[in-house]
């Protein structure tokens, strides 16, 4: 845990270390540029007081206090600048980092983290983190390091007067800030379950809005809602209030220290240790000077925040160790285009906790396989449709075609090779159309050119003419350089799945993976989908899996699946013959005229 | 800066005590300024050290009072803040339950939800900041430099002069810094948008090969992100720097003119260090304004738009005629739609347009036709979620102008395609609509419902979590837990839309059985594509682009040879 923890930020603090250190000298700058400012304004008018007789001999504190006064402004700018510009090249490392670490699990993404928006909750964690550094370490670090920097100046003097502010400085950036941790921690982590219970709660009630409607309770679940607001509401005040009062102690130190300054400073001057033009410039510096220290107490707070987001980032990487050793394979075959492809898949079995390794005691209990007894062979331009209800181990079946998954026992083989052998290679081989790909965020074009990168701009109008969607394109205000997501509410669901067709024709694999294309689009639009997507997979192999029947009259075989096993299989004419249940199921789909 | 605020309740006695502890705070500044000096003055002239105790004790007393006024300000706001914030959600739920479940779709459940969360602590920090912030640059400053002018003109004039130009430069960059963002909004969006977006599109990266490439893109962009921040960052902090610089420029040349003056022997020390201890404390409440700036600036718009959510117009009925409470359907009950009109956009299409049918006791009603053609909104208004814009219900005999009265809404159950299910356990799902029922009843009803074996496979059985934080179910169990929720609460009148097309053919089939014998002796609405369905109805109500084209049992609209016999063949066609 400490290890995977430190490296989220070691390797960066390593990389980035040079940065760091010129970060923090313009933070110590800053802040000496002020303090020196009121410093050298309070002898100057204390020079000034003692009435001079040449003005020259105030020359270089005049000097003195402008350049300061100018440079502290210069030097604060420049100081946020660069942190910014440092933690920006490490939030984009940080990306890299976690893009990495998801890669590998694409395909199992979906299935591991279905509730709720993960990846964005991801994303937003690592904007998060950068604040670390601006925030906590900067500041902290700073303070730390200008106290030395104090106390030490002072104990040239006198260390007795230099411990006692040592003591109070030590009280500013150690105890109180310790104090608050230790106190808030426990209330920040109640205040963040609390939180994502409201959420949780909000969400239910606002895409459950009809039910609360009909069922008449919502006026309950408001009043529900609000006592959870309040009790939410409580905490966040305590931490309020307990954040004010922390100011205020800390702000009763600085009194305390402005008037020790003016007490050892007179005192030092009436026993000649010190010039009297330095009384004014003692006392007045303490003002400017604390403002390094007052923000640590916030500052430190922040961490169990952190905390969180880090240990979500950690999880990932441990999911990440789970269920990938596959993808580390180098990819030792591809197939060059226009290639035909033959799948065999020979007594493949599958079962998710064989993986995990107790294949025997699996055995023993004679449980229930993901897949069980599946026979397949796909010669090229096969078509071969799926039906099975929801868990009946379709989606482990494209897997272990596209090499995701290791068969438990079996062979899953294409042109003879392990289909995992193919590892990235193998979307030379196979093109997925599933029920809601991806359109990214930038132009039509774009989004259609991911399929072959050096398409050339006819090719991409060609396969948008064969997908049907060249009238639309060219209606679009900057035809295909229109940025897809102004095309939101332009591009039904039907049109969406069109955009994703034409990429997969210029991915130009010999076999396609169809995965319930069509779901959730109306009767005719799923015909039209259909119509087109058949008409253009002309000599492809097409492995699809579908939840009706429109259709199916032109695959060479409907495979039904139950329980990980095939259960009916055949030709659509087969099938109507032979099997009262599929005809049942037909009827479904193709309404007669004279139905009972 | 600020009006928006006085439109709240009990706001003007916080502006009333702020100020007032405001003023306080000031008078301690001066104060505190004033014994500070005396004590450094009375040092530098060699006075005895004892002498000055007394002094240095109110020095910290006028620093304590400052800091406790502070406190009290910003317990003050806070507090207000709260209420305020508490009032506004409030107002912004209640109002989302007026507006039901259409407006939150076309909104966005994560934008609505974000809004309520993160945008009320939001508006509360605008709130919580803007009333000390407003005062304090009110009332500070002129009372710090009226005291320096009545001590030293040159000083007040040096300070006077300097606020306009910092406050013009402040606004000048701002403005500068505002065209170039807008400028660039776009393609900054775009950068910053990128990496989410790969995210989310990581399956299909995947599924095209491009995946283990596209890590370098991911590089580049941030990098561009990161150089297209940067520039506008060099822009934003000029406006801190602007402040930081002329406040600086300024407290140094008061330093330096004190100096000037107390060499020419024109003033004494008490008064010039007075003076520059008083300088910085003159521009600290604008600068806390601009550290503050953009977090006020969020808050308000947090707040602008849930104002707007507030005052959404909508025709609902003013607390329309309720038909009386214990309502219920009977066998003799009639319920006609007459015009019944539905428009969106004032000057939109027509969802509904003159819609008119009649149904009376436990009848079976299909609603079919394509896609956009008024099924979904005639289903809204059949269940109260929807007020039309014009048009009559008649209740059994009652002339209502809309169904969304209570009455109406406690004898229907709604399954919608995607029922929602709960964050509760299976139990608490299924007795959504009637709380106090017992697990007897629901297994009863889950049984019904085709769950059981389902449930005997559960851990925890009944009490099994489901929902998002919980176990996950396949469409066609969603489904069943809805038509359990409706076995259970019995109610005379169900409205279904489009309950099945999402789900297999096996499912579909299994579950229509269970369907037809929930529909037993209850007037049932049933929108969908699916025309298997039509014939188990007693009426099918055929729409077209929001009117009602057909009306008509299956072998009355199919000896027709209308509408519906031309959908009929459609969808007989092969697909080739």
């Amino acid at each position: 845990m400490r290890q995977e923890q430190e490296a989220w930020f070691r390797p960066y603090v390593r990389q980035y270390g040079w940065r760091f250190v010129v970060i923090i000298a313009l933070g110590l700058l800053t802040v000496f540029a002020a303090s020196s400012l009121m410093f050298t304004s309070g002898f100057l008018i204390s020079k000034s007081a003692l009435r001079p007789e040449n003005i020259l001999l105030v020359y270089v504190p005049v000097v003195l206090v402008r350049t300061f006064g100018i440079s502290r402004s210069v030097l604060h700018y420049v100081e946020r600048l660069v942190g910014h510009d440092a933690v920006l090249r490490i939030l984009s490392k940080m990306r890299v980092r976690l893009y990495r670490i998801l890669e590998p699990q694409a395909l199992f993404i979906r299935s591991r983290f279905r509730t709720g928006d993960v990846l964005g909750a991801l994303a937003d964690d690592i904007e998060y983190l950068q604040n670390v550094y601006l925030r906590t370490v900067f500041p902290t670090i700073i303070a730390i390091v200008m106290g030395g920097i104090v106390t030490a100046v002072l104990g040239w003097y006198d260390m007795g007067f230099a411990g006692l502010v040592g003591l109070y400085i030590g009280i500013l950036v150690f105890v109180l800030p310790g104090i608050s941790l230790w106190l808030t921690h426990k209330r920040h982590k109640e205040m963040k379950q609390q939180r994502s219970g409201l959420y949780r709660k909000l969400t239910d009630a606002v895409l459950g809005m009809s039910d609360w409607m009909i069922s008449g309770r919502s006026a309950q679940f408001m009043a529900s809602y609000e006592a959870e607001e309040r009790e939410f509401a409580r905490l966040e005040r305590g931490l309020g209030r307990f954040a004010r009062w922390r100011m205020f102690c800390a702000q009763v130190i600085v009194g305390i220290m402005v008037v020790s300054m003016a007490y050892w400073s007179g005192q030092q001057a009436a026993d000649e240790h010190l010039a009297v033009t330095l009384i004014a410039a003692f006392t007045l510096v303490v003002f400017p000077l604390m403002d390094a220290f007052l923000p640590v107490s916030e500052a430190i707070e922040k961490i169990p925040q952190y905390q969180d987001s880090l240990d979500r980032l950690n999880q990932m990487q441990a999911s990440d160790l789970a269920g990938t050793e596959l993808s580390d394979l180098p990819s030792v075959a591809s197939l060059p285009v226009g290639h035909d492809a033959h799948i065999v898949l020979k007594d493949v079995r599958y079962s998710y906790q064989a993986e995990a390794g107790n294949v025997v005691s699996l055995e023993a209990k004679n449980s229930t396989w993901t897949l069980d007894d599946i026979q397949l062979d796909l010669p090229q331009g096969k078509k071969v449709a799926i039906i099975g209800r929801s868990g009946a181990g379709k989606s482990t079946l494209l897997k272990l075609v596209q090499g995701a998954l290791l068969p438990s026992s079996g062979i899953v083989q294409i042109n003879g090779v392990e289909a995992h052998r193919y590892g990235d290679g193998i979307a030379s081989v196979v093109s997925v159309l599933n029920q809601s790909p991806h359109l990214f965020d930038t132009t039509v074009a774009n989004n259609i050119r991911l399929g072959r990168r050096d398409a050339s701009d006819e090719e991409i109008a060609a396969v948008a003419r064969q997908v049907k969607l060249d009238r639309l394109i060219d209606s679009l205000p900057a035809g295909y350089a229109t940025p897809m997501h102004e095309t939101g509410q332009r591009f039904s669901g039907g049109e969406r799945q069109r955009v994703a067709l034409a990429r997969v024709l210029l991915q130009n694999t010999p076999v396609v993976i169809l995965d319930e294309p069509t779901v959730g689009l109306d009767p005719r639009t799923e015909r039209d989908l259909l119509k087109t997507i058949f008409h253009t997979m002309d000599g492809k192999s097409l492995l699809w899996i579908t939840h009706h029947l429109v259709g199916v009259e032109q695959m060479d075989e409907i495979i039904f699946m139950e329980h990980g096993r095939i259960v009916m299989r055949g030709t659509h004419a087969a099938l109507m013959e032979q099997e009262p249940r599929y005809r049942n199921l037909y009827q479904l789909d193709r309404p007669q005229l004279r139905m009972n | 800066m600020g009006k928006d605020l006085f439109g709240f309740k009990g706001v003007k006695p916080v502006f009333a005590m702020t100020a007032v502890l405001t003023l306080v705070q000031s008078v301690s500044i001066i104060l505190l300024a004033t014994w500070l000096a005396e004590v450094i003055s009375a040092l530098f002239a060699g006075q005895p050290l004892q002498e000055q105790f007394g002094k240095m004790a109110l020095f910290l007393f006028a620093f304590l009072v400052r800091q406790l006024c502070s406190v009290a300000m910003q317990r003050l706001a806070y507090g207000f803040a709260e209420t305020t914030g508490t009032d506004l959600r409030q107002q912004v739920m209640t109002k989302l339950f007026q507006l039901g479940p259409r407006f939150a779709k076309t909104e966005g459940t994560g934008n609505l939800v974000t809004l309520v969360l993160d945008g009320i602590s939001q508006f509360r920090t605008y709130v919580e900041l803007i009333i000390p912030r407003m005062m304090g640059t009110a009332i500070t400053p002129v009372l710090i430099v009226v005291y320096i002018f009545m001590k030293d003109q040159a000083s007040a004039v040096i300070l006077i002069v300097t606020m306009p130009i910092l406050i013009a430069f402040m606004i000048l960059i701002g403005l500068a810094t505002k065209k170039h963002t807008d400028k660039q909004f776009e393609s900054y969006r775009k950068l910053s948008n990128h990496f989410v977006d790969s995210l989310r599109g990581l399956e299909t990266l995947k599924f095209l090969g491009r995946s283990r490439s596209h890590s370098d893109s991911i590089e580049q962009v941030s990098d561009r992100y990161r150089s297209a921040t940067m520039k506008t960052l060099r822009m934003a902090f000029l406006s801190s720097f602007a402040l930081d610089f002329f406040t600086m420029l300024s407290v140094a040349s008061v330093a330096v003119s004190l100096g000037l003056r107390l060499i020419n022997g024109e003033m004494i020390l008490e008064t010039a260090l007075v003076v520059l201890i008083l300088a910085p404390e003159y521009f600290l409440p604008v600068r806390m304004v601009g550290s503050d700036y953009h977090a006020t600036l969020k808050g308000k718009e947090a707040g602008q738009a849930m104002q707007s959510i507030i005052a959404q117009e909508m025709n609902t009925a003013e607390a329309s005629r309720d038909v009386s409470k214990g309502y219920q359907w009977t066998p003799e009950s009639i319920l006609t739609l007459s015009g019944i009109s539905v428009q969106h956009e004032v000057d939109g299409p027509h969802s509904l347009n003159d819609v008119t049918f009649e149904v009376s006791g436990m009848q079976k009603i299909g609603i079919i036709g394509e896609s956009g053609a008024g099924k979904s909104t005639l289903i809204d208004v059949l269940g109260g979620f929807l007020h039309p814009n014009a048009g009559t219900c008649t209740l059994d005999g009652q002339r209502l102008e809309s169904l969304q009265a209570q009455g109406w809404r406690k004898e229907t159950s709604y399954i919608p395609q995607h029922p929602y299910i709960f964050n509760m356990s299976l139990a608490d799902n299924v007795r959504f609509y009637a709380p106090d029922a017992s697990d007897e009843r629901v297994l009863e009803a889950v049984t019904a419902a085709g769950l059981r074996d389902f449930v005997a496979s559960l851990p925890s059985g009944l009490h099994e979590m489901i929902g998002n934080g919980g176990r996950q179910l396949s469409g066609g169990q969603e489904q069943r837990v809805a038509l359990a929720r409706a076995f259970l609460n019995d109610r005379s009148i169900i409205l279904l839309d489009e309950p099945t097309a999402h789900l297999d053919i096996e499912t579909e089939y299994e579950i229509k059985a269970t369907m037809r014998s929930l529909f037993q002796d209850k007037l049932v609405f049933l929108a969908t594509h699916r025309l298997h369905w039509m014939p188990d109805m007693d009426v099918i109500v055929v729409m077209d682009q929001g009117r009602v084209a057909e009306i008509g049992t299956h072998e009355q609209l199919v000896a027709k040879q209308g509408v519906y016999y031309s959908l009929i063949i459609s969808e007989g066609e092969e697909v080739q």
